[in-house]
């Protein structure tokens, strides 16, 4: 394999280009908990009537490491990855090393009209899928008129 | 909608105009890869969340590697996506191969969204040492 890495999708690089970019400038202010892009895992938020749905893309972990809690309406997600080679030896040449190891964090705000009692967790190819609840009291309901 | 994959996917309506603008090539996710090279092989891991062994392909063509993926994450029907920072589901990353690796040979697997290739070199490749003789 040669490090000539020749190129797939011109919007990829983009997304890549944008993540260096992102690294290089990350003094731009935002929300005290907010996290700069292309953090790990990549996380993915979206709600149904009943739920709050969150997905987290963290390939390549040990289910039983991760840490999935609940304290004052935060969700907080971690664990650590490993490296891919633990036993690097002095004739093995590395040619890339993109992917994160390491302890990680991620922290999400969870909406006032989620119910810390009904968290659903698990680990499925590499994606964790987190269901949060809602509240009975804040779920849409029709109101009958009389 | 489709139902299982609406956690990553963005607008239909803007991913259509695309794919309308150019049918054969859609917006993908060059995943990050870790690649070593020792004596006997070269070995890659790419990250690859959400995909299953059915919706990966990893072939060899003209000298190239080649990996295509789509990642299938299962969501209720009526998802509403707020945040998104995977929009696409698909992956995609070609390399070069040299013709010093046999491809005949590589082997792959998929465990936990991780896919890990080794390619070993061909046997006329591999690092030799040679003896000195004295006299």
């Amino acid at each position: 394999m040669s490090d000539l890495y020749s190129g797939t999708d011109l919007f990829g690089e983009f997304d890549r280009l944008q993540r260096q970019m992102a690294g290089l400038f990350n003094t731009f202010p935002s929300s005290l908990r907010a996290s700069r892009f292309g953090t790990f895992p990549a996380v993915n938020i979206g709600a149904t009537d009943d739920s709050i749905e969150i997905v987290a893309f963290a390939p390549g972990i040990d289910a039983a490491g991760l840490d999935v809690s609940i304290d004052k309406g935060v969700l907080s997600i971690s664990g650590e990855r490993k490296p891919s080679l633990q036993d690097v030896s002095d004739e093995t040449r590395v040619y890339a090393q993109e992917r994160f190891t390491g302890a990680f964090r991620r922290v999400i705000e969870l909406p006032q009209t989620a119910d810390p009692d009904k968290v659903q967790a698990r680990y499925e190819n590499g994606c964790l899928m987190i269901t949060v609840g809602r509240r009975e009291s804040s779920k849409p309901r029709a109101i009958s008129v009389q | 909608m489709n139902d299982t994959t609406e956690v990553t996917q963005r607008d239909q309506a803007a991913l259509a105009r695309r794919e309308g603008e150019q049918s054969a090539r859609r917006m993908t996710i060059t995943p990050a890869v870790d690649i070593f090279e020792d004596g006997q092989a070269v070995t890659l891991w790419a990250d690859l969340p959400g995909v299953t062994r059915d919706k990966l392909d990893v072939r060899v063509h003209d000298g190239n590697l080649s990996i295509e993926a789509e990642a299938v994450v299962p969501t209720p029907a009526n998802l509403r996506l707020q945040h998104a920072e995977v929009r696409e589901p698909r992956f995609a990353r070609t390399f070069t191969l040299s013709p010093d690796f046999d491809t005949s040979k590589i082997e792959a697997s998929l465990q936990d969204g991780v896919l890990k290739l080794t390619i070993p070199r061909r046997e006329e490749a591999r690092p030799r040492r040679i003896e000195v003789k004295t006299g």
